[in-house]
């Protein structure tokens, strides 16, 4: 017994190259991922599934695809869907694979992009790395462990997928292509990411190069695919292309993927290139320096808010001009295919009479509510402050409570109107070069800036909660989402006035389909500057939360 | 030109009988702080037992629930605004935004004080060996620290509230500290000064108060204190000692071969010299009191506890 306890076991079989420690590494990654991976694969295949089950209830027959067709092969099916291949007479399968099946292949590319990241940058980031290298374990023991775990989330996806499209008795050969191109999708991002963890020493900027890949890649196969029929040398210069060119249940070749096994094993080639030449914890591209000095303007607790929130409203606004000009272009061939378009989907638009402002009122809608999201996302930025201890040295200076809250909040209420201006002029803009009516670019801006009170109303309850009860801030979400369901899916099911009253979105009239209500957004205003005041008093009269 | 000397009467800080808890934990227990204008006031105490909240409560971040406190003759409540023009506070934790620099942080905060003087602000930073460029996110602790600390320094205030403010500072940073806050002391400038470095309050210091479970337990200048506390003395000698654990007085006789270690009540020294004389002394080692062991007379269970729970 003694003996058995004293006699240390030896390795006979241990190693000592770089990749020495790669199986313990590994076994470690899947047992810190044992929730992570399991809801990215089965989130993957679930969402797939949802749309395998959700596509036959809307389009019942082969008449109701064939009705959507030609706005798929448009420029608007090749913007948000891929090059179309099988739309000229499409089924069920092209579908899912020709246009939902993008957002599986964006999964994928995302699902392996952070998995990389999470197990190499960041892990070296957060110091961890250093106490695991100083064991046994090779020089290239975590990225190859991390490499294969992210293989090993891909094979899942892809055999689950696959079962799943065989099993809706889906054409074999395309069910298991479309399934494998996903995960080749994966495995190129995975090696995007192998690289860019080099790069940075900051986890996060490794993610957004990474992730700044994705969406490159996702935009260039949008262009090659917008400006020709099944795409372009545009669209091949994107690994989201190689894995659409594959064609499933239309051409099914295999070719393209080998691409994306080349792409996958180069780029995972240079980071481990990449990482011999550099230190433990250190990046390639060594930080970049901030001024010495603060800009002259910086001197107001109105000018640190706005030079908090800038980078936030900026993005979203460019994401929101994307977004509204694509939306708006969709004015004119809506118009044709709504003609045809299943009932409900047009009470959700308001009525058969009088299509085109119904679409354009529902746009102004979601872009209320998208806007009201940032607001709220905003606002939780505002508590951040607080709770890092980032607001405690401001509020330390001459700076009051009032001074600092309403800072915050009127940067946000002013960011929120900019974002539904840019969003109504973009989508505007769209819809009047696509339907060839420029009074549309004003009746727009209208539309969405009139849920500016209705917005403000959202962040000035979420600035009371903030100041009455800081840990309960995010029950203003339900406020949004309340907003949301009454606002889409009221007209569906009936509900009673007393049932839309309490969203503020349901008091702004509902432009251009019905006139703007002036009543509506004074009374609004008024309410989301009584709320703001209240939040501000309360914020006044309590501690400042500390840090622990 | 000589620096202006700011003494008055009224004191700079005057806490009577404070009180605060959060919940069901009380935080500060009927705490008296006073602290006279132009001094350096080292406040000590362990984690926990109150520093940070009280000073919290001088900035008006936290009402109080009971006493009163005065600052600079003001309610650090309802005159915060006014009040935070005339003082300068460097957190225990020091947080920066991620993506502004050092310097951005600095003039940001010196600003919204009121201004500062952009001469001294580069000096500092020179001082502390600084680089301002840098972002937020990209510093350390300690540099972190040295940012709250430039933009404190830099500005013409009366009052310093300083919450550990070297607790992440290497020697050479900490000497340059003491250096500033002598310049601090020498403008007549007040300075609160949180710690449970002792060395550190022991050189700065005019005076101090020590902190525990939210009472002040003592305060004075560091002679006062000490008159308070026992000497510990060694002595060499081949006579039995037997006698000396029976005066008045002292405490803790270990014997250890022909050397004999104990400790004297202040009030009893006298006494104790007179019974060494006949004992046929050696040698004899006599030590005034460190903070070290001024705050373990008054936390000792705490110091054990918690040098314990260390290992």
């Amino acid at each position: 017994m003694t003996a058995a306890v004293a006699t240390p076991t030896r390795r006979t079989s241990a190693g000592t190259g770089p990749l020495t420690g790669t199986g313990t590494l590994l076994r470690f990654m899947l047992r810190r991922d044992r929730v992570r991976f399991p809801a990215w694969t089965l989130g993957l295949a679930a969402f797939m599934s949802y749309f395998v089950t959700a596509l036959p209830q809307i389009y019942a027959t082969p008449a109701d695809i064939r009705a959507v067709a030609p706005l798929l092969q448009g420029p608007m099916g090749a913007l948000f869907g891929g090059p179309g291949y099988g739309m000229d007479d499409p089924r069920l399968e092209h579908l899912l694979a020709g246009l939902y099946g993008v957002y599986v292949l964006l999964g994928a590319g995302l699902m392996s992009l952070l998995t990389v990241v999470r197990h190499t940058r960041t892990e070296e980031h957060a110091g961890r790395s250093e106490l695991v290298r100083s064991n046994v374990v090779g020089r290239h023991a975590q990225l190859t462990a991390a490499l294969v775990m992210t293989a090993a989330m891909n094979v899942v996806v892809v055999v689950l997928v696959g079962a799943l499209m065989t099993g809706q008795g889906f054409a074999t050969t395309g069910s298991w292509l479309f399934a494998v191109s996903a995960g080749a999708m994966g495995m190129s991002f995975a090696g995007v990411a192998a690289t860019t963890v080099q790069l940075s020493e900051y986890p996060r900027a490794a993610a957004g190069a990474a992730g700044g890949a994705l969406g490159g890649a996702f935009a260039l196969r949008a262009l090659g695919d917008m400006t020709s029929e099944h795409g372009n040398a545009l669209s091949w210069l994107s690994p989201i292309g190689w894995a659409q060119q594959t064609a499933p249940y239309v051409l099914d070749r295999w070719w393209p993927l080998g691409i994306s096994v080349a792409f996958a094993v180069a780029t995972a080639t240079l980071g481990y290139a990449l990482s011999s030449r550099r230190d433990l914890a250190a990046g390639l591209v060594p930080p970049r320096p901030g001024p010495a000095r603060a800009a002259p303007w910086l001197r107001s607790p109105l000018a640190l808010a706005w030079r908090l929130h800038r980078a936030q409203i900026v993005g979203w606004a460019l994401a929101l001009v994307v977004a509204g000009g694509a939306y708006g272009a969709f004015t004119g061939p809506a118009l044709d295919v709504f003609e045809d378009a299943p009932e409900e989907l047009l009470v959700v638009m308001g009525g058969t009479e009088d299509i085109g402002n119904g679409f354009l009122t529902v746009l102004a809608l979601t872009f209320g509510i998208t806007v009201a999201v940032y607001a709220v996302l905003a606002a939780q930025t505002i508590r951040t402050e607080e709770t890092s201890g980032r607001a405690e040295p401001v509020l330390g200076t001459a700076v009051s409570r009032a001074g600092w809250l309403g800072s915050h909040l009127l940067v946000t209420a002013i960011g929120s109107l900019v974002l539904l201006l840019a969003s109504g002029l973009a989508t505007g803009v769209g819809a009047a070069i696509s339907v060839g009516e420029a009074g549309l670019v004003a009746d727009m801006v209208l539309a969405t800036v009139s849920f500016a009170p209705a917005v403000w109303v959202v962040l000035a309850l979420a600035a009371l909660l903030y100041g009455a009860a800081p840990r309960a801030l995010a029950a203003v979400w339900a406020l949004v989402v309340y907003g949301m369901i009454v606002g889409f899916f009221a007209p569906l099911l009936d509900l009673p006035d007393a049932a839309l009253w309490p969203s503020p979105f349901e008091h702004v009239g509902g432009y251009p389909l019905e006139p703007v209500s002036v009543v509506g957004l004074v009374v609004l205003t008024l309410v989301a500057a009584g709320l703001a005041a209240a939040g501000i008093t309360a914020f006044r009269r309590r501690d400042v939360l500390g840090t622990g | 030109m000589s620096a202006p000397v700011r003494r008055t009467d009224v004191p700079a800080i005057d806490i009577h009988d404070l009180r605060k808890s959060y919940g069901s934990v009380t935080a500060l227990d009927g705490l008296d702080l006073q602290v006279g204008a132009g001094e350096v006031h080292g406040f000590l105490g362990p984690n926990g037992a109150g520093k940070s909240t009280t000073i919290r409560i001088l900035l008006g971040l936290l009402r109080s629930d009971g006493g009163t406190v005065r600052l600079l003759g003001a309610d650090p409540w309802a005159d915060a605004v006014e009040l935070h023009r005339r003082l300068a506070y460097v957190p225990g934790d020091v947080e920066l935004w991620p993506n502004l620099s050092g310097g951005e942080a600095i003039d940001l905060l010196s600003r919204l004080r009121g201004g500062s003087d952009s001469a001294r602000r580069d000096e500092l930073c020179e001082r502390f060996d600084l680089d301002p460029t840098k972002k937020g996110r990209t510093y350390s602790k300690g540099n972190r620290q040295k940012v709250a600390l430039v933009a404190a320094l830099a500005s013409d205030v009366d009052v310093l509230l300083l919450d550990e403010p070297t607790a992440g500072l290497d020697p050479l940073m900490e000497a340059a500290f003491q250096a500033c806050i002598r310049e601090a002391k020498d403008a007549g400038r007040t300075v609160l000064l949180s710690s449970h470095i002792l060395a550190q309050v022991e050189v700065l210091a005019d005076r101090i108060s020590i902190i525990r479970q939210g009472r002040i337990v003592e305060s004075g200048s560091l002679t006062e204190l000490r008159h308070l506390t026992r000497t510990s003395i060694t002595i060499l000698t081949d006579r039995p000692t037997d006698r000396l654990g029976g005066l008045a007085g002292v405490h803790n006789v270990q014997v250890d071969g022909a050397q004999v270690t104990f400790e004297v009540d202040g009030a009893h020294v006298r006494e104790v010299v007179k019974a060494l004389a006949e004992l046929d002394v050696q040698g004899l080692t006599a030590h005034p009191p460190t903070l070290e062991q001024l705050l373990l007379r008054h936390y000792g269970d705490e110091l054990a506890h918690s040098a314990q729970g260390a290992r």
